[in-house]
């Protein structure tokens, strides 16, 4: 299996923020998702490994191609959903194939009409008429309408109902079904994520601070809510952030069954993705 | 790029069309004697200027850059699709000024060499603007890069005014042109859009340098 994306010692710095630092693998047949709050570090990122800012250090590997050097030859192989449609509302989604079209060697006509039968979508219809939801699946139409090795989506189900976020995640699932395939998902909606991630990068103030297989983190993360009397009476290796409110203290363990069998007394439960950005964000260190 | 030079004439298709039937009406209007054909060729030279730049501000309502970017063109192919666009209209609207030409010579009689010449004029002045602001508009934006036009437009004409009337600019000396041969003057009027690609080309590589330096 290769990887798809490999990016080492990635460092870049505006002065008032930078990203540190970033280690990140995407093996092939896979979904990485990328989660972190706002200004993180997360598009910071994806625009690195798009060659659209200038890293200050480290390498980036896309598709065995270095994203610099071989940037034409790696973007070939790119499938790339933003946060916002940017087709102009003037345009129509026939219009769109003839603008993407002449841009990409694998271009394949019938397989963008497919999708666009598929998500409903009326080729001559002004894109200024679609919802979101619709701008959104001529997004990813146009994204894998040239037999894409890889997709980059940035925010791409962000402000879709339910019912099209899970359409377009059946779709996502069924382009890694090939081991070539692979997905760098950078999402605030975590339950999203939870669905359809094979692996987990927290990035948190321009670091990784959390970087491992989806199962394995909810699998062996713990959530544990207590007093603050119970809570100061865990050792402070035992838990990673702790949160403590008024009516009660919560604190987060990293290996949920060796903490149950260290505090029998105590209730430790799953936690989600959801829970850890919370606890890595508002929480604190005991 | 084909594909972004197709983009560019989909997204302004609209003001497109409504310039060309403009300069349709006023070679009609032209034909019955009722319009001047400097005021057409005039219009093609501010369509020259307007287009490219309307084609920015399209592009940044649509955050289009970033996903250009995106593509597999590289800078300089989405930077060099921007110059072709300028290169297809200067093309459409010359022929447009051509046609226009013929058909007032062949109906009116019209003085064939001086259309020629106000055309070519025309053609290299509507080149030279779109050669500084296009530059402008890569490290500025649209917006910020329009005042340029109007400075562009206005303060060689102020300058050329202020200079006639200081007794700096003898206009007079244009009148000798016409003791010039017609092969040497169309020969001479043609040279000038020459001067002005030239001009474009330099253009081209100045955007390209400032289009490599930029985040997006």
């Amino acid at each position: 299996m290769k990887n798809c994306i490999e990016i080492k010692g990635l460092c870049k710095s505006y002065g008032d923020f930078s990203l540190n630092n970033i280690d990140l693998t995407l093996p092939g047949g896979s979904i990485l998702g990328l989660i972190g709050e706002n200004g993180a570090g997360k598009t910071t990122t994806i625009k690195c490994i798009l060659n659209l800012i200038r890293r200050d250090a480290g390498e980036i590997t896309v598709l065995g191609h270095d994203n610099i050097r071989e940037e034409k030859l790696a973007k070939q192989d790119i499938g790339l959903v933003l946060d916002e449609c940017f087709f102009h509302d003037t345009l129509r989604p026939r219009d769109v194939e003839k603008i993407l079209a002449p841009a990409y060697k694998n271009w394949d006509s019938d397989l963008f009409r497919s999708y666009l039968d598929k998500f409903g979508l009326p080729e001559k219809k002004l894109i200024k008429e679609f919802s979101r939801g619709m701008k959104m699946k001529l997004s990813l139409s146009a994204a894998l309408a040239h037999h894409p090795k890889l997709l980059i989506l940035d925010e791409a189900t962000a402000g879709l109902d339910p019912v099209i976020r899970d359409e377009i995640l059946d779709e996502f699932l069924g382009f890694i079904q090939d081991e070539d395939h692979a997905i760098l998902m950078s999402s605030h909606i975590t339950s999203d994520l939870e669905k359809v991630a094979d692996y987990i990068a927290y990035i948190h103030q321009g670091e990784v601070v959390l970087s491992d297989a989806k199962d394995a983190i909810l699998d062996s993360y713990g959530r544990v809510g207590c007093t603050a009397a119970q809570l100061e009476a865990i050792a402070p290796d035992d838990v990673l952030r702790v949160r403590k409110g008024s009516f009660g203290c919560e604190a987060l363990v990293k290996d949920r069954a060796a903490f149950a069998r260290k505090y029998p007394m105590l209730l430790v439960e799953r936690t989600t993705l959801e829970d850890i950005m919370l606890f890595v964000g508002k929480g604190e260190a005991k | 790029m084909i594909g972004l030079i197709t983009k560019d004439f989909l997204v302004m298709r609209k003001t497109l069309m409504s310039y060309l039937t403009l300069v349709v009406l006023y070679i009609v209007l032209a034909y019955l004697d009722l319009f001047d054909y400097g005021f057409i060729i005039t219009f093609i030279q501010m369509v020259l200027a307007v287009m490219p730049i309307s084609a920015f501000a399209y592009d940044e309502l649509a955050k289009w850059d970033r996903y250009a970017m995106s593509l597999p063109l590289g800078r300089s192919g989405v930077v060099r699709a921007r110059y072709l666009f300028v290169l297809a209209l200067t093309l459409l609207t010359v022929a447009a000024g051509l046609a226009g030409t013929a058909l007032l010579y062949l109906t009116h009689q019209s003085d064939p060499l001086e259309m020629f010449v106000t055309l070519m004029v025309s053609t290299t002045i509507g080149l030279l603007i779109p050669t500084i602001l296009l530059p402008v508009s890569y490290k500025l934006g649209p917006e910020r890069a329009r005042p340029f036009l109007y400075a562009i437009v206005f303060i060689p004409t102020i300058a050329v005014v202020l200079l006639v009337k200081a007794g700096v600019l003898d206009m007079s000396l244009l009148k000798g042109m016409d003791l010039l041969a017609p092969t040497a003057l169309a020969g001479g009027a043609v040279l000038l859009p020459l001067a002005g690609l030239a001009a474009l080309g330099v253009s081209y590589l100045i955007s390209c340098r400032i289009a490599a330096g930029k985040e997006y």
